[in-house]
């Protein structure tokens, strides 16, 4: 019998405890490049279980690699040797017993659809591509594939599958060292579309051969690129978890239903948008659907898991802010860009920490390409820069918004290797804090 | 499991290939979570086997890893892992290249004091509910935490060369915090600070005295409400130990990372400002800055053998008179820039690839205590427990933001600063520094989380730091 239908009959077995199984098969197929050739090609397999088991308000969790019916066993009968001994957590009410499903839909796995050959090939062009700027690629290109299943006393049986691509390509100069970057994520390799990915990291290779220039600290008008507004906001997530709001470290807090950004401002988590990585479940295993965070600037909801649901007193909704999307403006890229007499374009951030998450107060760099505009057009290459602003000051201060947006993705490296994405467009910005210049790019 | 890893080693001895090494790893951790005075979280990850088996084969790297130990899968992992390297020899421009070491064949077994994975559960949540109930009941506390994490690592290393070598290490982790409200703004404290790995056991909880500071932290955060921040554009700044550890792991051990110099972290943890030339030449600190790389000495966690590709175990100048004269290397990287290896690749688990990581990444003393390095300030702040950190891509520009600090006013800890955050170019803050502690104040600090390559992996390891002092330092950064 398959592992994942013995955990449920291991749920019937002990009716006097509350279960909680995530069984997880997870492959990675990773290649690193670096001067324009291979680092190396990492391919890894992986079997995890995390079991949590509560006996009324009392838990203890425990995880296992590759186990078998027999070793989840025995570990639950020790578990329950010790689990009288421990204090009772007063505000855990009851596991996920909503059965409801998503679609589970199958998913190609694109560790197979993309092959190895297949990634060499299409860095190879890469490569060709920015060689007559000088430019040599670094960078990652990954495909995962796993399936998650969530089994609880509660009788939820619930299955995930997802097999994102990751590619990240730095276009290097080999005299300056100024770096551009371009970047696909999804899980439809068919939308993947070649001939614009080399077209635009060319683009950017050829403007990254400007002059290199250093700027004063002060307030500017900036371009954000599609990757910067959508890591603010994947910033101010930690606000939006309802976690946040019972540590007091929202900056959410008695602001439901309020107006807190401009009326332009529209985010939503939408975990099937066909442009974005696809999500089922929360890990609650609660279906995670579409759900409206910033709507015309009021803020509408927080990410709503049952633990604090209930210890709150809030209706789980299952989100997560693992697939954001911001609603287009008006304007062109080249509008925009246009309309700056003196400013920045900002392509891509570095290394953002809170010093005050409730004041959302951060610092944090530039990287991957900062460029200066001037009369309405780029003209010089800057420095990496630091910012060191509120990200509710830098959303208050946007003007402009593309009438297009992007899909970005972004790795979570701490944990299990996990790839997302967000669907954000370019943005305008009054009143840009940079706190320094790293003299460096 | 040495059989396992033996026989896989004989299978690849019959490949074409250059060189591979293999390891096997068995990892325990438990950890210990109270909230707001409740137990939120008490579980564990035992027995965590792993298997990786990196191979260099017509000049490419290939790596394949897996937890599933069963002879097929392992069979296929062999097979992952060579043609890994083969196909992707076809992009590859120049081959990469491994010096022959010599064999190293040898075990080493840590014992901690009080052994966490021995010791009764209701023992170490008793121990942790005590102090976490003294962290609650103070109305402008709003929120507090008790966390220890424990944690044992057994692993086999075996290469084409010939090495074997066994270990058994233990690592433990305490930390609690607190969050103090006014209604208007929170301000935080936390002990004993966020570098609070140390090699050991039980003891390691014990001898930061969890309960004996919670009074100090709650006091502290509550006065930190009221307190005033930095005024001054510049002022002299002396670093407490857990705060410089961090300033040193993030200005010089990531910088100083060779990997980094070729662009192979690139993607995801950056570049570094230095450039080869340097080597021997670059003033990056004071002539009293002295940083070593020292994966010998067994009192830090980045104590080992021999490293992931069986470089023996090394003490290493990376700075010497506040000039550049090494880098933390691999074999292939030092080849490259004509170094001696430096013993410092290392993979958190079996089927992690290895990098280039800090190991035991110190500051060698100097002179006195921190009572006279204080004494001896005119004007300045004493400034610990890290709350913000952010450094650039080059490694050049950082911003930090601690906690607390406390006014020096003629050679006396005056007032509590709130949240003092300083800016510096790393160089230029190096150069500033004019004094460091003796070793009567220099001690190991840790951390199980920095944070490298793709996938990522966390790896434990120390920075031996004195507290030290920096001169004219711009300290008035606000957002």
């Amino acid at each position: 019998m398959e592992f994942q239908k013995e955990l449920s009959k291991i749920c019937e077995k002990y009716p006097q405890l509350k279960l909680n199984f995530h069984y997880k098969i997870w492959e990675t197929d990773f290649l690193r490049f670096y001067q324009s050739q291979i680092n190396y090609n990492i391919s890894k397999t992986s079997i995890s279980l995390s079991t949590t088991i509560y006996k009324g308000k009392k838990s203890y969790s425990f995880s296992l690699k590759d186990s078998t019916k027999e070793i989840l066993q025995s570990k639950i009968d020790d578990v329950l040797d010790l689990i009288d001994q421990l204090p009772e957590d007063p505000d855990f009410v009851d596991l996920e017993d909503d059965l409801s499903k998503s679609a589970e839909k199958e998913k190609t796995n694109n560790i197979e659809k993309v092959s190895l050959e297949k990634k060499i090939d299409i860095l190879e062009k890469f490569s060709k591509a920015v060689e007559s700027y000088d430019f040599k690629i670094y960078g990652t290109f990954i495909c995962n594939y796993r399936t998650l299943y969530i089994i609880n006393s509660n009788g939820l049986d619930k299955r995930e599958i997802s097999s994102p691509i990751y590619l990240e390509c730095k276009a290097v100069n080999q005299k300056n060292e100024v770096t551009v970057l371009e970047a696909y994520g999804g899980e439809r390799f068919e939308s993947f579309n070649e001939e614009e990915f080399i077209s635009n990291l060319t683009k950017k290779a050829k403007a990254a051969t400007a002059e290199v220039v250093d700027v004063d600290a002060g307030e500017y008008e900036v371009v954000l690129a599609p990757r910067c507004i959508g890591e603010y906001f994947m910033y101010l997530e930690s606000s939006i978890n309802l976690s946040s709001l019972d540590s007091k470290q929202s900056y959410f807090e008695g602001k439901l239903n309020s107006q807190v950004f401009p009326e332009n401002i529209t985010i939503t988590d939408d975990p099937q948008h066909p442009e974005l990585i696809n999500f089922d479940y929360n890990g609650d295993g609660h279906v995670y659907k579409k759900l409206p965070i910033i709507e015309k600037g009021v803020f509408k909801n927080f990410f709503v898991d049952n633990y604090y649901g209930r210890k709150l007193k809030m209706e789980t909704n299952g989100a997560n802010g693992g697939a954001l999307v911001m609603d287009t403006g008006d304007k062109t890229l080249d509008e925009m860009i246009g309309s700056v007499k003196r400013g920045l374009y900002i392509s891509s951030l570095h290394y953002m920490n809170f010093i005050n998450p409730k004041e959302t107060s951060i610092t944090g760099l530039t990287r991957d390409g900062t460029f200066l505009i001037e009369d309405g057009r780029i003209t010089k290459v800057v420095n990496n820069l630091r910012f060191t602003e509120n990200i509710s000051d830098i959303i208050e201060g946007i003007t402009e918004i593309e009438n297009k947006s992007y899909t970005i993705p972004y790795s979570s490296n701490y944990g299990e290797f996990g790839i997302y994405s967000v669907r954000m467009p370019h943005v305008k910005v009054n009143g840009f804090k940079i706190s320094s210049s790293t003299r460096t790019v | 499991m040495k059989k396992l890893v033996y026989d896989i080693i004989n299978k690849l001895n019959a490949q074409n290939i250059t060189y591979a090494d293999v390891r096997f790893t068995d990892t325990d951790s438990q950890q210990i979570y109270f909230e707001k005075g409740k137990l939120k979280y008490f579980g564990s990850n035992m027995d965590s086997l792993a298997l990786g088996i990196r191979v260099l084969a017509d000049g490419c790297w290939g790596f394949a890893g897996t937890t599933i130990l069963t002879q097929t899968s392992i069979d296929k992992t062999i097979k992952k892992a060579i043609s890994n390297a083969r196909v992707g020899s076809k992009f590859r421009k120049k081959s990469a290249s491994f010096r022959k070491l010599k064999p190293v064949q040898d075990s080493y077994f840590f014992k901690p004091i009080e052994d966490p994975f021995l010791m009764d559960d209701k023992y170490k949540i008793d121990f942790h509910e005590k102090v976490a109930q003294k962290l609650v009941g103070n109305d402008k506390i709003v929120y507090s935490f008790v966390y220890s994490e424990f944690y044992r690592q057994y692993k086999i290393f075996a290469n084409t060369e010939g090495t074997l070598v066994d270990s058994l290490v233990y690592d433990s982790m305490p930390k609690m915090y607190v969050l103090a409200s006014n209604g208007r703004e929170s301000m935080s404290r936390n002990w004993p600070g966020d570098m609070n790995g140390q090699r050991g056991g039980f003891e390691v909880i014990r001898n930061v005295k969890l309960e004996e500071n919670t009074d100090r932290i709650i006091e502290e955060a509550i006065k930190l409400l009221d307190a005033p921040r930095i005024e001054e554009e510049r002022a002299d700044l002396i670093i407490g130990n857990g705060h410089l550890a961090l300033q040193l792991h993030e200005s010089v051990g990531h910088a100083t990372e060779a990997d980094r110099i070729f662009g192979k972290e690139i993607s995801y943890a950056g570049k570094t400002f230095i450039k080869p030339a340097m080597l021997g030449n670059f003033k990056y600190g004071s002539d009293i800055v002295n940083i070593y790389s020292d994966s010998t000495n067994q009192g830090g966690m980045g104590f080992h053998i021999v490293d992931d590709e069986g470089t023996p175990g090394a003490k290493v100048d990376i700075i010497k008179n506040g000039i550049l004269v090494d880098q933390q290397t691999s074999q292939e990287n030092a080849a490259i820039l004509g170094v001696k290896p430096s013993s410092n690749m290392m993979a958190s688990f079996a089927d992690d690839i290895p990098l280039i990581r800090m190991t035991n990444f110190c500051l060698a003393p100097g002179k006195g205590s921190l009572d006279d390095l204080i004494k001896s300030t005119e004007n300045g702040y004493y400034i610990d427990f890290t709350k913000t950190w952010s450094i650039d891509d080059n490694r050049n520009n950082f911003q930090f933001t601690t906690e607390i600090g406390w006014k020096i006013e003629n050679g006396e800890l005056k007032h509590i600063v709130k949240e003092p955050t300083y800016f510096g170019i790393t160089p230029e803050f190096w150069a500033a520094c004019d004094g460091i502690c003796g070793e009567e104040e220099w001690n190991f600090q840790g951390t199980f989380h920095c944070g490298k390559g793709e996938p990522g992996q966390s790896m434990h390891l120390s920075h031996g730091v004195a507290p030290a002092r920096f001169k004219n330092i711009v300290c008035n950064v606000k957002a």
